[in-house]
């Protein structure tokens, strides 16, 4: 059901992110889960000393105070700390105005550090000064690191949460690494001390005048090298055929009957199930993927009897693909049916899946008392062997001969049946929202033009297909995830938890480019 | 517009964003994205029948197959079946210049050239063979001469297949000589990914879990790629 759910969703947010500006930091830092730890977008309004202003969006920083002595400095902290994910954080700093002296600090500081100081001075806070060019590391006293800078400079600071280290630039040019050993969830950090200082931060928004690019590519070849040429555990010498039953046992568990075959020839590895018991899963995730669901519902009960009588929500997400399908003029079973639409009051649902009534699904157990006639079953038993009907290739929605739509009448009293069983289930937000997008197709007289036109899509089958074979194997005694599709949501929750940890290679372990075609 | 207005919309539409997508993590990723990656490993590896049908039967684009495919497809089950004189001599054919360059592989094929014979039960033309072309290479590198001494241990054992060193018997074994002369052909021949996705994929697994033992962070560890069983964090403490 999840499935489900998050293919609506998936889809949602790319329409999303397609029609928004495209967010630049975003595509800096591609790991990083915003849900989880925001990435710093401007300066705090809170975390500030008093003596500071802040304006243009909270992005723009200046000096109210007197500025007379060092007790007068002030500092901001960004709104949010760096986040690990982030593998190498970087920001700039333009120096608007240099005010009366330029005691102007720059760099990263821990939650919680005095804001009535320049960054640097104190503990678990690090700054690079603009009077005389020097970085301070958790100490009032600076040692020589670069030169002075004033109006018109650009500052940069880069954080690489690989190795804890920190550099700094100054108008585009790398000035070598400040600090190192630098502890966890810093947060970008400027400190003001005269009046007349003015600075504008770059976190990301605009381009920057360092070519920070080049370096995130760097690291991610480093890592991709890092990973490539791990040594191996010791049963190295069995490697090959790790991954040799990887391939076998997903083209077994998705059903791919002939490549599954050709590959146990070629890698003289045994195929772990029965061969006809393949082929049977096979036939039905082509019929659902070529749309034609009525067709599937009817084989799956065929080939194994009480499987949908005792899964009701996979029953109805079925029908309500075949609804989807009734729009798109996909499936086969309406099809051929139209013809004879004699009225409304027929029902649909019964009429498709023949056992599914009212009474069918109101009993959860009990099932095979309103079934196919024994004759039938007896046809099941016959009907197993008969595997080699010859599979044709998943074809597109329009492959099937009978490009039309049903009539309206029909899919209303459909779309009525559905609702009706929708209401039988337990409640379910997930459920409601797919009847709903459903529905609305009806409302567009170009339901593949409509807002809602997506779900039309062949590969919304997918998912359907897949729900009905993960049941279909669980009802066999087999695993529902194939050992391959376990390793990449294992691989995903690993760099989830690398992240967590403060761990910063996880941003250049490049899962989605591994996995892109 | 003043700014606080616009975070709050920004978080309205986050969090609607961030529903959907916590569900969306929990979801496989696309069929097509894993048959591709299926694909890449058949079509790498050399594959060639099982790549034309899974294209097939799954609907997928035709194969980007290589033009050196057939080759590299004969010279693996030459491999494989312990015909090395002749999968040597079809690798000269296709690449006269890659066994000279790179004598670690020469050597791993000649092993597997004197593996077959001690196979076969022929000692003294492995001894022969392995004091003819073999010791040299033992000189040269002291890998290679640990793998020959565990190969001539072999002779040792009225069983070769009961003794300690019996995996260097097993198709695994060929198998691993197979791909890495198969990747030696592929680089030759600039192929952008010499090794499979899904190899980079496991590795990754690997990696992520040598890094996370490193910092002392807890997590479920997979301990068996292949099943991908994964090792649930124990609570109890001992």
């Amino acid at each position: 059901m999840a499935a489900m759910g998050s293919g609506r969703g998936t889809m949602d947010s790319q329409n999303q992110v397609q029609s928004d500006t495209v967010d630049r930091l975003k595509l800096l830092y591609p790991n990083v889960n915003e849900d989880e730890t925001p990435l710093p977008r401007s300066w705090s309004t809170k975390d500030k000393f008093s003596y500071i202003g802040l304006s243009q969006n909270n992005l723009r920083v200046h000096y109210k105070g007197h500025g007379k002595t060092h007790k007068d400095a002030a500092s901001v902290r960004a709104t949010h700390p760096i986040p690990a994910a982030c593998g190498l954080y970087y920001f700039e700093v333009r120096i608007v105005s240099k005010g009366r002296d330029g005691y102007m600090g720059i760099g990263l500081s821990a939650h919680g550090v005095n804001m009535n100081r320049l960054p640097g001075w104190d503990k678990h806070s690090y700054g690079y000064h603009g009077d005389d060019g020097h970085s301070f590391c958790s100490s009032g006293t600076g040692q020589p690191y670069g030169p002075t800078f004033t109006t018109g400079d650009v500052i940069g600071c880069g954080v690489n949460l690989i190795d804890n280290t920190c550099f700094y630039t100054k108008n585009g040019h790398h000035l070598g690494i400040a600090f190192r050993g630098l502890p966890p969830n810093l947060y970008p950090t400027v400190g003001l001390q005269t009046p007349g200082e003015v600075v504008d931060a770059n976190f990301g928004q605009s381009p920057f005048v360092f070519d920070i690019e080049d370096m995130l590519r760097e690291l991610r070849a480093r890592t991709r090298c890092a990973i490539d040429e791990l040594p191996l555990p010791a049963e190295q010498g069995q490697w090959q055929a790790v991954l040799h039953r990887m391939v076998s046992s997903y083209l077994v568990h998705h059903g791919y009957c002939g490549t599954a075959q050709a590959f146990s020839r070629a890698a003289a590895l045994p195929i772990a199930e029965d061969v006809t018991s393949i082929r049977n899963r096979q036939r039905i995730s082509t019929l659902i993927l070529s749309g034609r669901i009525g067709e599937a519902i009817e084989l799956t009960r065929l080939l194994y009897p009480g499987l949908l009588e005792r899964d009701e929500e996979l029953l109805f997400l079925l029908h309500c693909r075949q609804f989807v399908e009734m729009v798109n003029g996909s499936d086969g079973e309406t099809c051929g049916e139209k013809a004879s639409s004699n009225g409304v009051a027929t029902s649909v649902i019964a009429h498709t899946g023949r056992a599914t009534n009212g009474q069918d699904l109101k009993h959860t157990n009990g099932v095979t008392e309103e079934s196919p006639p024994p004759v039938e079953k007896n046809g099941v038993n016959g009907a197993r062997p008969d595997a080699d009907v010859d599979m044709e290739p998943a074809a597109d929605a329009d492959g099937d001969g009978c490009g039309g739509r049903a009539s309206v009448e029909r899919m209303l009293a459909f779309g009525r049946e559905l609702y009706a069983m929708s209401q039988r289930l337990r409640p379910n937000p997930v459920h409601k929202a797919m009847l709903e997008d459903a529905f609305s197709l009806l409302a567009y007289s170009n339901p593949w033009a409509s807002p809602v036109g997506a779900q039309l899509h062949p590969a919304r089958r997918e998912a359907v297909a897949d729900r009905l074979n993960v049941a279909i194997l669980e009802n066999n005694g087999m695993e529902s995830v194939s050992p391959v599709e376990a390793c990449v949501s294992h691989s995903r929750m690993l760099l989830r938890r690398m992240a967590r940890a403060g761990l910063g290679a996880c941003a250049f372990a490049d899962l989605p480019a591994l996995l892109r075609r | 517009m003043s700014f606080e207005i616009a975070t709050n919309n920004l978080h309205e539409k986050q969090d609607k964003k961030s529903y959907d997508r916590n569900k969306s993590d929990d979801l496989q990723i696309s069929r097509t994205d894993m048959n591709m990656l299926i694909m890449n490993y058949l079509v790498t590896e050399g594959f060639k029948e099982a790549a034309l049908k899974f294209q097939q039967e799954a609907g997928l684009q035709e194969p980007a197959l290589c033009s050196s495919l057939d080759e590299r497809i004969m010279i693996r089950e030459a491999v494989q079946g312990g015909r090395i004189p002749e999968a040597i001599s079809m690798v000269n054919a296709l690449h006269p210049e890659l066994l000279d360059n790179d004598r670690y592989l020469y050597f791993h094929l000649q092993q597997l050239q004197l593996l077959e014979l001690i196979r076969a039960g022929r000692a003294e033309e492995a001894l022969a063979f392995a004091s003819a072309t073999l010791a040299e290479a033992g000189a040269a590198d002291r890998t290679a001469l640990t793998e020959l001494e565990r190969s001539l241990a072999l002779l040792a054992f009225p069983d070769p297949h009961a003794s300690p060193f019996a995996d260097l018997l097993l198709p695994s074994h060929s198998q691993k000589i197979a791909s890495e002369l198969n990747a030696a052909i592929l680089k030759m021949e600039n192929q952008e990914y010499t090794n499979p996705k899904l190899c980079s994929l496991l590795r990754m697994i690997l990696w992520s879990q040598n890094e996370l033992d490193k910092h002392n962070v807890k997590y479920p560890k997979m301990t068996d790629l292949a099943n991908a069983t994964i090792e649930q964090i124990h609570k109890l403490r001992r």
